[in-house]
């Protein structure tokens, strides 16, 4: 059983009065193992949000299916198992954070004993135990995000989806939202993460699935689609069509940038050095040379930019 | 469904609504001895100052009436869509809760908060005009049926909240309770006496569209007994279909007409918010 599962799913919005339908979502077809750290990604208005609010059943989808943990989408059994941070929020900041994960727990169907041992735990966790007794509305925008998060797994869910969780965060917010996607992770959870933030997406997530205008156009693990590939940028005294013409045996793309400078794109960092001589062999003049292996960067605009061309 | 109630009235509490709950009170205190205010300044005898009594209970349930209807029309214009764009029901959609229990939460909410506010005005108009000697039950006796008037405004609000901004649903809402209020007052003479089939139509439409007419027959039918002789009595003249339709009396169905109503837009503003989409 998938931890989310989506067929052929699709949604078109259409205007009240008139207009043209916006197709958000177009046969989407995603599977999200269970335990896993998940990234969503795609550019501005791939279709994520929609993707999400589809899964958390808030909008219903216009053809196609979607399951979350075995059952459909929206349903009751869904979201007993399913918590969830959103984008944007406005909590009720007259309530304390510690009423505040009260009434989660309690909106959850947790009982009494069991909800007050899983407030400290998560205040605890996020950090925000000692100020359990202070009100949102005196929160900063990064606590006020961290009991977000606090809410999403106060009723310790087997799903967890975070919708743009770093977004608001500082670099030591950033890591706390880590260590929990971590201890999530341990617990044997599945956590899917949407965000703009590719480097924490790589830090954290084991497998990822890239949209484009609605629809998946690259899924799978990390590590795999991030295969030991290293992109080189090379500097020469001018770029010549012998050279390039040499440093295409080598590599297995290559790309002028401008008179001076060149891209070349390597399967593996060992055949760096063998650029190097194709390039002197050729007559280039080498001024500098800088390698670095592939990153999820580099494949999510590759892929989107493919994509749009 | 029991902590979206309980929010709700926590979130009417925030509003303010608990200063206009003080204001209105003091307003109902002062109006009650406003009787024995000119009785002390122009003299009168007691009998005067009965009848100033009687009018100021009559007046003070139509403050109630009026003021318990904004109130729920506030509260509830401004409870699905509106919150929806503020990002509030964000985390607690997907919370394992239907639509219908939320919805039916807020809805509880707020009109736990408009009685609780209808009842303690009545009581404070109560017992102000009690200790000076003349309490009036009739006022207790017509509390249900006001109570029916936020009932009747805080669920249109609520269903027209489930599509429309909060502005917009109380738009709509005060704009559907001056159309009933307009007919009932003005056009209705007007259509009676005149005897314009066409304006009597419209009022009869007015009714049926907001039953605001048919529940200050219900309320009057309880308060109007002490009424001063000779107010509010029909006029001298006109044929016996003209007065009826001038001063319609209660009839046996009314109070179900309200209840259906009412019943109807809880379910029609339910519907669409159980199948609207929510981002």
């Amino acid at each position: 059983m998938w931890a989310i599962e989506t067929r052929n799913l699709r949604k078109v919005f259409r205007p009240l009065f008139g207009g043209k339908p916006i197709t958000a979502v177009d046969n989407l077809n995603l599977q999200v193992p269970p335990g896993t750290v998940f990234g969503f990604l795609g550019p501005n208005g791939a279709g994520k949000t929609t993707t999400i609010q589809i899964l958390i059943g808030n909008v219903y989808p216009t053809a196609g299916e979607a399951f979350v943990l075995g059952h459909p989408a929206g349903a009751i059994a869904a979201k007993r198992k399913l918590g969830f941070l959103p984008e944007k929020f406005q909590f009720h900041d007259f309530l304390t954070a510690e009423e505040f994960l009260r009434m989660h727990g309690r909106l959850a169907k947790m009982d009494g004993a069991t909800l007050q041992k899983r407030i400290d735990e998560v205040l605890e966790l996020v950090g925000l135990a000692e100020r359990r007794k202070s009100k949102i509305r005196e929160f900063s925008k990064g606590m006020q995000q961290r009991i977000g998060l606090a809410q999403a797994i106060i009723h310790d869910p087997d799903l967890v989806i975070l919708d743009e969780p770093t977004s608001a965060l500082d670099p030591l917010g950033r890591r706390r939202v880590r260590e929990v996607v971590q201890y999530l992770k341990e617990r044997g959870k599945t956590v899917f993460l949407n965000s703009h933030l590719l480097s924490e997406v790589e830090r954290s997530c084991d497998e990822v699935a890239i949209i484009n205008r609605g629809r998946v156009v690259k899924q799978g693990a990390l590590d795999e689609l991030l295969v030991n590939r290293s992109i080189v940028s090379i500097e020469l005294k001018r770029v010549e069509p012998r050279i390039l013409e040499g440093m295409s045996k080598v590599a297995r793309k290559v790309q002028p940038v401008d008179e001076r400078r060149v891209t070349a794109e390597v399967d593996e960092e060992d055949a760096v050095p063998e650029l190097v001589r194709a390039i002197v062999e050729s007559g280039g003049a080498l001024l500098g040379l800088q390698a670095h292996r592939e990153t999820l960067e580099d494949l999510f605009i590759q892929t989107v930019e493919g994509e749009a061309k | 469904m029991g902590v979206i109630v309980a929010l709700t009235l926590k979130e009417a509490m925030r509003r303010r609504a608990f200063l206009g709950t003080v204001i209105i009170l003091i307003a109902l205190y002062g109006l009650s001895f406003l009787p024995r205010a000119f009785k002390e300044a122009f003299g009168g005898n007691e009998r005067q100052f009965e009848v100033g009594v009687n009018l100021a209970v009559l007046f003070g349930v139509d403050i109630i009436k009026f003021f318990s209807a904004v109130l729920a029309i506030l509260l509830c214009a401004g409870a699905i869509t509106a919150e929806i764009e503020r990002g509030y029901l964000a985390a607690i959609l997907p919370r394992p809760l239907h639509r219908w229990e939320l919805y039916l939460g807020k809805w509880l909410g707020v009109m736990l908060f408009s009685t609780a506010n209808a009842t303690l005005w009545t009581a404070m108009l109560w017992v102000s005009v009690a200790v000076q000697g003349e309490p009036r039950m009739e006022m207790w006796y017509a509390l249900p049926y006001v109570l029916l008037y936020p009932v009747l405004y805080g669920t249109l609000a609520l269903a027209l909240s489930s599509f429309l901004g909060a502005s917009l649903a109380s738009m709509f809402t005060v704009a559907a309770g001056a159309f009933a209020y307009f007919s009932d007052h003005f056009l209705r003479p007007i259509a009676a006496l005149f005897d314009v089939k066409f304006l009597q139509q419209i009022v009869w439409l007015s009714e049926w569209t907001v039953p605001m007419a048919t529940l200050k027959r219900l309320v009057q039918a309880r308060v109007d007994t002490i009424l001063p002789p000779g107010m509010d009595d029909a006029p001298p003249f006109g044929s016996p279909e003209v007065l009826a339709f001038l001063k319609p009396t209660v009839q046996t169905l009314d109070g179900v007409y309200v209840a259906v109503y009412i019943t109807i837009a809880l379910l029609v503003g339910l519907l669409i918010f159980w199948r609207r989409d929510v981002q």
